[in-house]
Formats: C-alpha cells, sequence, structure tokens
C-alpha cells in the first residue's frame, strides 16, 4: 500500500509500475485454496475492526460496515499466504482468548479486548529488517492485514471518509496552498 | 462486388483511434477526405461509457484493488490499472504475445486507446533530441528538425490545451500554454533549495493536457485528480473527447470498432497500398476496405505486427520492409521506481483540490560541456509531486482513539520524484511475429525482445542518486528509493519500430512519415520515433500526425 501510493500518485497510469512486484507475486501464489472460511469469524471481525477505529464523536469502523469490506477483500483479492495467516490470526487470538479470560473476543472486557490486541500490536508493530522479510516471504501478519485493511476500508467507507475525514468528491478548483485551519481534518481521498 | 467494393472504398484509412489515431481522423477528415476509422476495441461513447467516472470510494466493493480474478485476466495490465479503470485495460489472457525478455506491454483496445488514461504530461522535443542519434552515432538521423516541427506543435498545443510555465528552457521549448497548475507549499520549498543548490537544473510546473480554463467547450479540470476514468468534465484530452468528435462533426468519418486490422493489401502493379484486411473481432468475419491514403496508428507494436505480417512478393519482410528494420530498435523510456523523503516543517500549510499534475525537473545532463556526464550519453527528467502524508501513506502507532486522531490529522509533507530518460535506439532490441502461436483471430502472436543497455542502467542509477541528493539538499528526512528495477515497458512509451531517416536503406519513413517503399502509407505513431528523447513523447505524436496529414492531403488533391 505504501509503495504503491508514494508513487502511483506522481506519475498517474502511464507512470511507474508501482504494483508490480504484488501483481507478479499474486500470479503464483494464488492456487485458490480453501476459501470462504472468514464468514464464520463475522462476530469477531465486527468487534475487531471497532476496537481499532470504535465510534468516539464520530461513528466507528462497524458502523462503515468496514467488517464486510475485510471479508470480501480478504476472500477475493488476498495471496494465499495472507489469507492463511489471517485465518490462523482469527483463530488463535480465540484460542487465546478463551485460555487468558474463559471466554471468546466478542464477550471480552474492553479492556480485555484492549490488551489482546495491544499485544499482538506489539508483536508485529516492529519496522525492522525481519519484518521486512517476513512480510516478503510470508506475507504480512495476522493484525498487520487487520489494521491495514480496517483503517483502508474505514477510511473508503461513507461514514468514515464523510463523517471522519473531509470528502470533497468534486473539488472544482485547485487552491494550491491553503492555511491549516486548527481542526482541520485531513482530506479523504488524494 | 462491384456495388461493394465502391461500399467499402474511402479517401483514407487510419487504423487506430489512439491520441495519434484521432488527430489523423480529425486532420484528414477535416481535409475533406473520406475516412474510415478502425479500432480493434468496442465503441467509448464520451461521457456516457465512463461508467465508474462519478463514483465513490465506498461503491467499490474491493474499494480499488483488483481481486484474483482480475489478476489472473490481467497478469500484466494490473500493474498499470486497479479496479476503478481495469476496463480500459485488455485481458492479457485474451491478448496474449510473447516476451522473450520481460516487457509489459499496457494496452487499452477501445475507441480513444490510451488517450483515455494516459499521464498527459506535454513537452516538446528540441534540437538536442533530434541531433542526438547524428552526433553520438546511435541510431540513424533524424531527417527532421525542431523547425520542421515547431509551427506543429504550436497547433496542437493550442487544440488539445495544455498547462503550463514559459520558461526559455533551450532544450525544452516553450509552447502555447494554458496557465499552469500551480505548486504547493512543499512542491515551492523544493523549487527554491534546487535554484539555491544547483546551477544546473530548476523545477518547472509539469505540462499536462488538463484544462487550467474551460477550452472549445471542455473542462475545465475539476481537480478531482481521477483522469484514468475518463473525465465527464472533458477536463483532459482524449480522443474521445476532442478529436473523434470533431471528425464526427466533418460528416466525413465512418468509424468501425472492434475492427482488427490483419494487413494491408500492397498492389505491386500500382505499387502502392490500397486498402486494408479486417478480422471483425466478433464475428471474425474478414472483410476488405479499400482507400487512397492510408494511416497506420495502430500503436507501436501493434502498427509494426501490421506491417509484419502483410507479406506479399514486392515485400517478403513484411510492408515497406526493404531495409529489414521494420520490428527493430525498440525503444521505451528508462524509469527508476523512486524517491521520496519527509520534511517537518510548513505544517500550518494545505491545499484544496486534488492536482493531476506534477512538478518537472527538465534534464540537466549533457546539455553542455558544463553538465557532461561521463556515466552515460543523453539523459533524463524527473517528474515529482508533494503532497501532505495522509491514511494511505502514514504509519499508524496503536489503535483506538489515537489512532482516529492520527487518521484525521494530515501528515508530513512528503514528496516523491521519478526519473524518466532516454533509451538508446538498438538493433537488437526488437519486435518479431510467432507464426507457430496464434490469437482467437488466427494472427501470429507478437514476440517482444527487449533489454536495457549499459547506458540506461546507468541513467537509472543516476536517476536515484540525483533524486535522493535533490530531496536531502532540501532538507528532506527519511530520504529513500525503491530499488526494485522496473520491466521495460513500464513507461508505456513504446517507441522506434518503423523508424523515420534519410536513407530507405536504414529507415522505413521519411521525413514525412511516409514509408520510403510504398507512398501512400504514413505512419504517425510511436514506431516512427528515431529516437526516444526523454520527454513523454505523446505530444510529439500529435505535432508529426498533424504535419504528415498536411502533407497527404496537399498530395492526394493534387494527384
Amino acid at each position: 500500500m505504501k509503495r504503491r501510493t508514494a508513487i502511483g500518485g506522481i506519475l498517474g497510469l502511464a507512470g511507474i509500475s508501482y504494483v508490480s512486484v504484488v501483481g507478479v507475486k499474486h500470479l503464483f501464489e494464488n492456487k485458490q485454496q480453501n476459501r470462504r472460511m472468514l464468514e464464520a469469524h463475522f462476530d469477531l471481525i465486527i468487534e475487531l475492526v471497532d476496537v481499532i477505529i470504535p465510534p468516539t464523536s464520530t461513528p466507528g469502523a462497524k458502523l462503515g460496515q468496514v467488517q464486510d469490506y475485510i471479508i470480501d477483500y480478504m476472500e477475493d483479492c488476498s495471496s494465499s499466504k495472507e489469507y492463511t495467516n489471517f485465518l490462523n490470526g482469527l483463530i488463535d487470538l480465540q484460542e487465546r482468548c478463551e485460555n487468558t479470560y474463559g471466554s471468546n473476543f466478542e464477550n471480552c472486557s474492553a479492556s480485555q479486548k484492549k490488551e489482546l490486541l495491544e499485544h499482538l500490536d506489539n508483536s508485529w508493530n516492529s519496522k525492522g529488517l525481519l519484518m521486512k522479510i517476513n512480510n516478503k516471504f510470508l506475507g504480512r501478519s495476522f493484525f498487520t492485514i487487520l489494521k491495514t485493511l480496517t483503517i483502508e476500508g474505514y477510511c473508503t467507507s461513507f461514514i468514515g471518509a464523510t463523517k471522519h475525514l473531509e470528502y470533497l468528491p468534486i473539488p472544482g478548483r485547485y487552491k494550491a496552498v491553503t492555511l491549516l485551519n486548527t481542526n482541520q481534518k485531513a482530506w479523504a481521498t488524494k | 462486388m462491384t456495388n461493394q467494393t465502391q461500399k467499402n472504398t474511402f479517401d483514407a484509412i487510419v487504423v487506430g483511434s489512439g491520441i495519434s489515431g484521432g488527430w489523423a481522423a480529425k486532420e484528414l477528415t477535416q481535409g475533406g477526405l473520406k475516412t474510415l476509422l478502425l479500432e480493434r476495441g468496442r465503441n467509448i461513447e464520451h461521457i456516457i461509457d465512463y461508467t465508474t467516472a462519478l463514483k465513490h470510494p465506498w461503491q467499490f466493493k474491493y474499494r480499488s484493488h483488483l481481486s484474483n480474478q482480475d489478476l489472473k485476466e490481467r497478469p500484466i495490465q494490473s500493474s498499470h490499472c486497479d479496479d476503478t479503470n481495469k476496463h480500459f485495460f485488455v485481458k492479457d489472457n485474451e491478448h496474449p504475445y510473447v516476451q522473450i525478455n520481460p516487457y509489459k506491454w499496457i494496452r487499452g483496445y477501445q475507441v480513444g486507446g490510451r488517450s483515455l488514461t494516459w499521464g498527459r504530461q506535454c513537452y516538446r522535443f528540441s534540437d538536442l533530441d533530434f541531433e542526438a542519434n547524428k552526433k553520438d552515432g546511435h541510431g540513424v538521423d533524424w531527417p527532421i528538425r525542431y523547425d520542421d516541427l515547431a509551427e506543429w506543435y504550436d497547433y496542437v498545443e493550442d487544440y488539445v490545451g495544455i498547462s503550463g510555465s514559459a520558461e526559455s528552457l533551450a532544450h525544452l521549448p516553450d509552447g502555447v500554454f494554458l496557465p499552469p497548475i500551480p505548486m504547493n507549499a512543499i512542491e515551492l520549498h523544493l523549487q527554491e533549495s534546487v535554484s539555491k543548490e544547483y546551477s544546473d537544473r530548476v523545477i518547472i510546473n509539469g505540462r499536462v493536457a488538463n484544462l487550467t480554463v474551460p477550452k472549445k467547450g471542455r473542462g475545465p479540470c475539476q481537480y478531482r485528480n481521477l483522469c484514468s476514468r475518463g473525465c465527464p468534465f472533458s477536463g483532459y484530452f482524449s480522443s474521445n473527447s476532442s478529436t473523434l468528435l470533431d471528425a464526427h462533426k466533418t460528416g466525413n468519418l465512418t468509424l468501425r470498432a472492434n475492427s482488427i486490422v490483419k494487413e494491408v493489401i500492397y498492389d505491386a502493379a500500382q505499387k502502392k497500398a490500397v486498402g486494408v484486411v479486417i478480422i471483425d473481432a466478433i464475428t471474425k468475419e474478414e472483410i476488405n476496405y479499400y482507400a487512397t491514403i492510408i494511416f497506420l496508428n495502430a500503436s507501436t507494436i501493434a502498427t509494426t505486427a501490421i506491417l509484419l505480417n502483410s507479406v506479399s512478393p514486392s515485400f517478403p519482410n513484411g510492408l515497406g520492409n526493404s531495409s529489414l528494420q521494420v520490428g527493430h530498435n525498440l525503444m521505451d523510456h528508462v524509469v527508476n521506481e523512486g524517491t521520496f523523503g519527509t520534511y517537518d516543517g510548513l505544517t500550518d500549510k494545505y491545499y484544496e483540490g486534488k492536482s493531476p499534475g506534477t512538478i518537472y525537473i527538465p534534464r540537466f545532463q549533457n546539455l553542455n560541456r558544463e553538465t557532461k556526464n561521463t556515466d552515460f550519453i543523453r539523459g533524463y527528467g524527473i517528474q515529482g509531486k508533494g503532497e501532505r502524508e495522509h491514511w494511505q501513506t502514514k504509519a499508524f502507532v496503536g489503535f483506538g482513539t489515537s489512532l482516529k486522531e492520527q487518521l484525521e490529522t494530515p501528515g508530513k509533507w512528503k514528496i516523491s520524484l521519478g526519473g524518466r530518460g532516454e533509451t538508446l535506439p538498438n538493433y537488437e532490441n526488437k519486435i518479431t511475429l510467432d507464426t507457430e502461436n496464434k490469437d482467437q483471430w488466427g494472427l501470429p502472436l507478437v514476440k517482444v525482445d527487449f533489454k536495457y543497455g549499459s547506458n540506461e542502467l546507468a541513467m537509472m542509477e543516476h536517476m536515484t542518486k540525483a533524486s535522493e541528493e535533490i530531496l536531502s539538499k532540501a532538507g528532506f528526512k527519511n530520504v529513500g528509493s525503491y530499488r526494485t528495477s522496473p520491466s521495460p515497458g513500464s513507461a508505456v512509451h513504446e517507441m522506434g519500430t518503423a523508424r523515420m531517416g534519410h536513407d530507405p536503406k536504414t529507415s522505413v519513413l521519411n521525413n514525412h512519415n511516409q514509408m520510403h517503399d510504398v507512398k501512400n502509407v504514413f505512419i504517425t505513431d510511436g514506431s516512427c520515433m528515431t529516437s526516444s528523447g526523454s520527454q513523454n513523447p505523446s505530444l510529439t505524436y500529435m505535432a508529426m500526425t498533424a504535419r504528415a496529414c498536411q502533407f497527404a492531403i496537399k498530395h492526394y488533391f493534387s494527384n
């Protein structure tokens, strides 16, 4: 995603082939293995996205139907490696929940949910070389996928784009230099 | 039969409706010639068929991602399209070709071709480019110079509508410009820094075919930066928005979509081409069309394939190929993957609207003695864009309320730079036909055999280092580059496989884009290019097309 946005915008269509590596990678990886396994974890995914992007003064990810996007993306767009990582991540998380708190994630308290995700976040939130190598060969980790898709799903949802960010579909003009107002929100699209 | 032949006879045939074919159709029809425009892909009506143009992000099921099914259908095109514009890119599995070495052949088989999805950057060539081959001995000499083309650049720029700024640079001539798309705060900062730090280079407003003011009922640009979906506001130039509409208005245009040109028919007795054979893409029926003048504008590789497939006793190696140069000297601009950096200051500045343009650092190497580079000959320019980081580019810490705050706050300023350099003409880089393997219409598959040479690789290395230095000197942090080498073809600027030249023994076209061997066949797409320059080439194709059409029309009426 980072590669893509950093370069894609500059040169437009005829520009640099920013997704080329992804494209080729997918070709070799996507022997369609057993898919359609995520629907069974729908309730868990709903809870997860709403912990990552909770309702505050603006709606949270659940209301933005981010869970639907995540399932659609993972089922139809993800590589085999990442599908497996994601599915196993959901199963492992529930297991950890049961072992630690004696209940599934959905029924955990808010602080327990937070603690669980902090653990996942910390164990993967390193930017080191090892992480990069892992991402390249093993696919992104469960939590990285979950967080990335939640952010993307939310910011491109009607609610996320229009309520939490500033969505201007037809600017009509380009003011190249403006003064940033206090509390001015980031543009939803680039 | 005679009736049928009469019905299928026109003054002129244009093959291909992309950026150069659109111009040929416009000029020939406005010049009074009954013209048949053949397009192998489906019809695309301006605005009506831009089906995704006004969709919101949430109206795409996978947002902009391609699905695994899409990747299977478009394994090559997928690097250049996404879910919002993929319908303007071919399905590779329906249109296979053979890569001897990796080469991306990015294609848009529809009326308008790739003019719907092009990068819209428009830069004139100068005599630095037109004289390059002659001076350093690579390729053959261009049979034209800047003076031959200058008025035609004026002519097409005035029609297309190109925003840009006059800069008085000898090697990047000024043109007929609409007001430029202004630079944002970080771009201005970089511009100032470059002027201070370097004596050999400047940053200018990118010159793009986006209308900063209305023109001929088109535009202005609405600054959505969604050009590649097709523009319902006609905010940028495409065949569909402009040339084809004007060609239609003359009453002289017949547009036939779904028409794959199989070959050009050569009449040995008359020593000229008399028409083309098409295959209807849907019915697979073969039909002959006849005309006095034929323009091939199918795009470099496709035009070349048509020539190579037009075999007759007179031309056993393909139409107009007595030089044996047809298919050779394939070029594409060399691009690096890009360099980026973030900037801590200017946090009180932002922007409103999304610029479809870029900033541009015109070529600054090998312009004269002072700028001589010891690693490579010729040169490159750098395109760039600045923006504040946002949810798509930021790295986020944690989750929950703090993540939401990070999302809604504009991030640090960031600039990305990408170089684009000249590729030398090399006989070994070539297109041939695979007569063993045919496509679904029974036509031989195209084989592309292309490799960058040492000059291109040295240039690629240099553009990355230079970009990093430019950003570092301007106080950017986290400066880095993507190191993966992009596949040739990535710039989507294929050129050179039916080159212009003085000598029929070493070139395919003369100084009017007329085939040396077959005088009523003109080629004005990228295949005519004798050298590649470092500039985005579409503007030059357009100018060359308008010039060749004027020549062709004059001869049509004088004969």
